[in-house]
């Protein structure tokens, strides 16, 4: 049994360890490219939401180096995301891809522990051993994309403090395959210094005080850099400072019920969307009311074009929230189309933007360094903390 | 009903956008409100104005049925300063595990925030949570009514809202039925035209179907070729009581998509002879659509029923649309009398082998 999975970012690097602690081969999903989107429009309904048109094509890629087990998240929420692997799977098959089993991780609720079944379908062992294996699974997985979140976390912050453009990057590739390569419980729990120690020992430069940008939108479009244009990379090679708070982590944590700063951000939404409609659009409205009133200088929407609940998001921003805090905003909806200039273009006039208004805000004294240090408010979590001390200026 | 003493008050009006849930629960919303005491003002049938001024205030990427549900919401602003209420019903789930679009689920949050907007009725279908008699109770409350009279008029609503799915089901057109229950006329069978010599089914929602602005009046167009159109509406109850399966491990959840998938069931099984064709009016950006449409065409191929897909938005040209409807009747009408000849034939060939 060969198991592969779709693309989201750097987080193949958790999934990989979560198969593999089971006993079952992994093929590690090829990076994004052209041809992937290329079969994924050809063979995708036509206005179906971009994240299925680029997971078609991983699976594609998959299959063709030999996988013979796919395993594709569902939901049962309101949004398109729960008819992703049966349409897809039909696709296949129409297509000629006969011999392959497509089993659905359903996540709609991780508490109602049906995804225990997914671990003990890929296991080739079937004995009683495999219960132990899950569990260690689910423990690795969890560390790791916990791990993934924090190289996420500095890398946005670091990126705009880099002197010599693209260190960043090289750090954080590395980190990946060493992460990848730490398969032991007692490795992973000492990672977590070497990240530190390895952002702390670049070189940076810590008097500058850049913008700062909060992040968020639909997950897959948000983690996935081949699909987003790289935009978190772009904004930070600008000199921006880059806040997400979208990781697998975050993700597993509010299906496991503990994610308490998405509650917060549900509480804040509460008056605009009260209920759950599917997709990030509690959260994202949410987190742009938490960011206003932490002094952000802008935000950054994406989502996939005609995605239905980031859609609402927009509406509620552009129609509401925008003119109650005030904080510059711009939404990014991709598709197959997207192009990498008319971006760039977009994003260097909203950072010229940001600082004209900064600069203003400077002139009135809005914001300045009090005891020469930069002043961030409670958000992030605790290692954004950790790594607003190494930014700080001595 | 008595007034007890006094002058009779004026009574609470409450608007309704023609627009999006009117076309399938218009009857019931009438009958609640009426009998909970409310006047009920309608905005007018589309238009090219409220599309246009939908379109300004909704952006691209928005369906266009969401567009012009805005248009008839800035309309009633506009013309009837007078309203109390506003009646934009929020429904979440009409089955136990059904949903509805997420647009729909959150209609009333992106409406609340237009400007100038009257005060909303608040009336939350969320069967997973709540019974709707709780809701109805709510919305009673909110109109100065007692709870029992709410629930009475619910029951009443209920019933007269199934007396018009039963009429639907007689083969009348939606637009007719509604019109009756507009003006408040009895349910009766309007006289039939002569029958069509080809049998279309029309796929898509009711607020695709049935706005004639939207669609171009494609029914009407239809009809004037010759073809006899039948509606989700139209179908039998019996069609709609088994849960579709796509695949074993997924549950289809989606409420309107699970009608259509229902319906089309039966004509690629047990109805496979009864109709010669389908349409399926898909509005751009549909979310829901755009996957079942995929599956319907797919499943289409395999059985040979002609399908088309067509697919709307606010820049629809006449031309062009009539164009397309016309090669496909005229397809389906040359492949008709194909098979007609066919069977001529056989017959001619068994008869002279008899001789």
């Amino acid at each position: 049994m060969i198991v592969s999975f779709p693309n989201m970012g750097p987080n193949w690097v958790a999934f990989k360890t979560f198969f593999e602690t089971m006993g079952a081969e992994v093929i590690v999903p090829e990076p994004t490219n052209r041809n992937t989107i290329k079969f994924g429009v050809k063979h995708s309904p036509e206005f179906v939401c971009f994240p299925f048109k680029a997971t078609i094509g991983d699976f594609k890629n998959a299959l063709e180096r030999g996988a013979d087990t796919l395993v594709m998240a569902i939901d049962c929420g309101p949004c398109r995301f729960g008819f992703y692997a049966s349409v897809q799977e039909r696709i296949l098959r129409d297509l000629g891809y006969k011999d392959f089993r497509l089993i659905p991780l359903d996540q709609a609720d991780l508490l109602e522990f049906k995804w225990v079944k997914v671990l003990f379908d890929v296991s080739p062992s079937k004995s009683v051993s495999m219960y132990s294996k899950a569990l260690k699974a689910v423990i690795m997985l969890l560390k790791k994309a916990k791990l993934l979140e924090d190289i996420q976390t500095a890398e946005g912050l670091f990126r705009a403090y880099e002197r010599t453009q693209g260190d960043t990057t090289h750090v954080v590739n590395d980190l990946l395959q060493q992460l990848d390569q730490t398969n032991s419980l007692s490795g992973l729990r000492k990672f977590r210094p070497i990240i530190k120690n390895t952002f702390a020992n670049m070189d940076i430069d810590r008097t500058r005080n850049p913008l700062r940008v909060g992040i968020s939108g639909e997950i897959h479009i948000s983690l996935e850099p081949y699909v987003n244009i790289d935009l978190r990379k772009k904004l930070g090679e600008m000199g921006v400072e880059i806040h997400q708070s979208i990781s697998l982590y975050d993700w597993v944590m509010h299906k496991l019920h503990v994610n308490f700063h998405r509650k917060w951000y549900e509480h804040l939404a509460k008056p605009y969307v009260p209920i759950d409609i599917g997709g990030e659009c509690r959260w994202v409205l949410g987190e742009y009311i938490d960011k206003a009133n932490a002094g952000f200088d802008g935000f950054v929407h994406e989502y996939p074009f005609t995605c239905m609940p980031e859609v609402v998001a927009r509406t509620i921003i552009t129609n509401k929230l925008k003119k109650m805090y005030d904080m510059p905003i711009i939404y990014f909806s991709f598709d197959e189309q997207s192009g990498v200039e008319g971006m760039r273009t977009r994003l260097e006039a909203f950072v010229d933007l940001m600082h004209s208004r900064r600069n203003q805000d400077v002139k009135t004294n809005k914001v300045k360094l009090v005891n020469n240090q930069k002043q961030y408010g409670h958000y992030g979590n605790n290692f954004c903390h950790e790594c607003i001390e190494l930014i700080q200026p001595k | 009903m008595e007034v007890s003493g006094g002058a009779p008050k004026s009574k609470v009006k409450v608007g309704i956008p023609r627009a999006l849930h009117f076309y399938r629960y218009f009857p019931f919303w009438k009958k609640l409100l009426e009998e909970l005491g409310a006047e009920i003002v309608l905005s007018t049938p589309t238009s090219k104005k409220i599309v246009e001024e939908g379109v300004q205030m909704g952006f691209g990427e928005l369906c266009i049925p969401m567009k012009v549900f805005y248009g008839h919401v800035l309309h009633l602003i506009e013309n009837h300063p007078d309203l109390d209420y506003l009646f934009v019903p929020r429904y979440v789930a009409e089955d136990k595990d059904a949903y509805f679009c997420p647009k729909f689920l959150s209609l009333p949050d992106v409406i609340r925030i237009l400007p100038n907007v009257p005060k909303m009725l608040n009336f939350e279908v969320n069967v997973k949570e709540f019974p709707i008699s709780q809701s109805v109770i709510e919305l009673g409350k909110q109109l100065g009514v007692g709870q029992s009279r709410a629930l009475e008029s619910y029951k009443t609503a209920k019933e007269y809202f199934k007396e018009y799915q039963d009429f639907l089901r007689k083969g009348v057109p939606v637009n007719h039925a509604l019109r009756l229950v507009q003006r408040d006329l009895p349910f009766t069978v309007p006289k039939k035209k002569s029958k069509g010599d080809i049998k279309f089914l029309l796929l898509g929602h009711g607020y695709n179907v049935c706005d004639t602005y939207i669609n171009l009046d494609f029914q009407k167009k239809l009809r004037d070729q010759g073809i006899e159109v039948i509606t989700i509406e139209n179908l039998p109850e019996s069609l709609f009581k088994v849960p579709v399966i796509v695949n074993k491990r997924l549950r289809n959840y989606w409420r309107h998509e699970e009608e259509i998938m229902q319906a089309i069931r039966y004509y690629l099984t047990k109805g496979r002879d009864e109709i010669d064709g389908v349409i399926f009016l898909i509005s751009f950006a549909c979310g829901p659509d755009s996957l079942i449409s995929e599956l319907i065409m797919r499943d289409m191929k395999v059985v040979g029923i002609p399908f088309l897909d067509i697919i709307m938005d606010e820049h629809s040209g006449e031309a062009g649309l009539l164009t397309r409807i016309e090669s496909f009747t005229e397809m389906i009408r040359r492949k008709k009398r194909k098979l007609e000849m066919d069977a001529k034939k056989k017959v001619k060939s068994k008869i002279k082998s008899e001789v």
